[in-house]
């Protein structure tokens, strides 16, 4: 698997162990973007000569692969930056038109800052009450508290698919089920960025309403990530941000904007990464789900295993393996022990270990479990080995050497 | 020095985590507070570390200094080097400080990431530039 991986012939002895920050790319992901470049690359939906119309029916497959791999329409796919865009696209529209004095927004204590600080801002601004789901001593979310939460004021629920600190995978398609029994009004978003590169997901089954996910986290570019709108909820919501692409016709005083989804998307849009973005997906495909999850399922398994023989480290996140995806934070809980912040720093300059260490954007769920320091966070992509692994334990035994 | 430590000092000279920083991370000379000296806080969100420092001023002349705060290895050490370094200083050239000066006493360059753990206790102090100049 690592020959698909240019990155490895650079880089022989790299132990990339931070996939949740970032997947590393393929070969097809990457010739895809350079072949725009130096083969067909022009500005799409504008020109007439050949070139336009190559990269126009590229761009306008891609949005039908994205699509088809959620199980959508490729009109309710949105093309932004990323999982963040996603999230703040909707806050920005969805919910400044919506959200009013009193009503009630509410996500979980596991959010990323992505999902969490943009709801807090509108939360404030439009004198909104924003509440917490609370995550359980055994890092699962409190479905229990859930039936509290809803009330007839409840406008949106906002949540992870996985959260990228414990690796806890959220039981969507019953919380969906959930909210909506208690209020059938209360839209639901999904924070997909650490799902869709392991596990297929559908948004029709899983019952969302908004679904955001970024290509870079996918084996796919950076620059380009994906807001799904169920076409069903565009007619309560209009674009805050314009420009061309987006209309249909433009009078002094006066426009007509275009259909769903080109009128979210103004201006020159990614093309060669949204392009690549689909070939990510074929790659994917081509490897196929049963395999994919059966080996990260297994070396997230000896992940645990291995981790555990280690003395005085505590690990964050649920440790059934149906719960969980190999997204795994832990720290020594003993005083005097190194910080994460050691760890990672020994790790790469002494053994070429990439991990992550910190906070990972969720502060406040740190300060929950009493991590004070944060996290060192090792998370797996379909390269990594029962060899990266073993090499990892090797690296924190000799980090605990250096500190006794 | 003694002979061990030197030849650990040699075979480690490239290594970040040498002795004085290990030592300094378990057992810091100026841990504590001072009641009634001039407090400041500094965090680094990169990795966490939250340093506190009190500081004992007489005639623009700091006489005492000492810190609390969790932190990494580099943070914690550094801190604590800078608190031996700064008392009786004149709080005008403690402003005039730049972290070279104390990796220079570590001796060990840090990556500038690191840099900014070892910087966070100046950082600090920086901050209480006004207020220290007015006593
Ligand atoms: C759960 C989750 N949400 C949101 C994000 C933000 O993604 P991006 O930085 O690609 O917008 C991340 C990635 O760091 C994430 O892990």
């Amino acid at each position: 698997m690592k020959n698909n991986f240019p990155i490895f012939q650079n880089n022989p002895d790299l132990v990339y162990l931070d996939s949740a920050a970032t997947s590393l790319k393929p070969a097809p992901v990457i010739l895809s973007e350079m072949e725009y470049y130096i083969k067909y690359s022009a500005n799409i939906h504008r020109g007439l000569y050949q070139m336009s119309q190559i990269a126009s029916d590229q761009y306008d497959q891609s949005r039908q692969i994205i699509a088809d791999f959620i199980n959508s329409q490729s009109n309710e796919i949105i093309f932004t930056s990323g999982t963040t865009a996603s999230i703040n696209l909707v806050a920005q529209t969805w919910g400044q038109q919506n959200i009013k004095s009193g009503d009630e927004i509410i996500i979980t204590q596991m959010e990323h800052h992505s999902n969490l600080v943009p709801w807090q801002q509108l939360a404030k601004t439009k004198k909104a009450k924003l509440k917490y789901l609370p995550v359980t001593s055994d890092f699962l979310l409190d479905q229990k508290s859930l039936l509290k939460l809803i009330t007839s004021k409840t406008k949106i629920v906002a949540l992870a698919h996985v959260s990228n600190v414990l690796g806890t995978i959220n039981p969507i398609k019953k919380i969906v089920q959930t909210i909506k029994k208690i209020n059938p009004k209360t839209l639901v978003l999904v924070d997909g960025a650490q799902s869709v590169a392991h596990f297929p997901v559908d948004v029709v089954d899983l019952g969302v309403d908004f679904y955001a996910f970024s290509g870079h986290k996918l084996y796919g570019p950076t620059g380009i990530g994906v807001l799904y709108i169920n076409q069903k909820i565009y007619s309560s919501m209009s674009p805050t941000s314009f420009g061309g692409g987006a209309i249909k016709e433009v009078f002094w005083h006066k426009t007509i904007l275009g259909n769903p989804p080109f009128c979210y998307e103004p201006g020159t849009p990614p093309i060669a990464q949204a392009i690549a973005l689909s070939q990510a997906i074929k790659f994917i495909q081509k490897i196929g789900w049963p395999k994919i999850i059966q080996q990260e399922q297994d070396l997230t398994n000896y992940l645990f295993q291995k981790l555990k023989t280690i003395s005085d480290l505590k690990i964050l996140g649920p440790t059934k393996s149906d719960q969980r995806l190999g997204v795994i934070s832990f720290a020594f809980t003993k005083p005097k022990s190194p910080t994460p912040h050691d760890i990672g720093d020994i790790l790469s300059q002494k053994f070429n270990i990439a991990v992550r260490t910190g906070f990972h954007c969720a502060m406040p769920l740190h300060q929950l479990f009493g991590f004070t320091t944060g996290t060192t966070r090792v998370s797996l992509g379909i390269y990594n080995t029962q060899k990266d692994i073993d090499k990892l334990i090797d690296a924190l035994n000799h980090v605990i050497k250096i500190f006794s | 020095m003694h002979l061990i430590t030197l030849l650990k000092f040699f075979l480690n000279m490239d290594d970040l985590y040498k002795e004085i920083i290990l030592d300094r991370y378990k057992n810091p000379h100026n841990l504590g507070t001072i009641s009634g000296g001039i407090k400041v806080e500094e965090v680094n969100a990169l990795c966490g570390d939250k340093i506190k420092i009190w500081l004992e001023v007489k005639n623009g002349i700091i006489t005492d200094a000492k810190f609390e705060g969790s932190g990494c290895a580099i943070s914690v050490a550094a801190t604590d080097i800078l608190m031996d370094m700064i008392k009786g200083k004149k709080v005008a050239d403690v402003q005039q400080m730049s972290g070279a000066e104390i990796e220079s006493q570590i001796g060990i360059e840090l990556s500038s990431v690191r840099k900014r753990c070892a910087y966070i206790g100046l950082e600090a102090i920086k901050k209480i530039k006004d207020s220290l100049n007015n006593l």
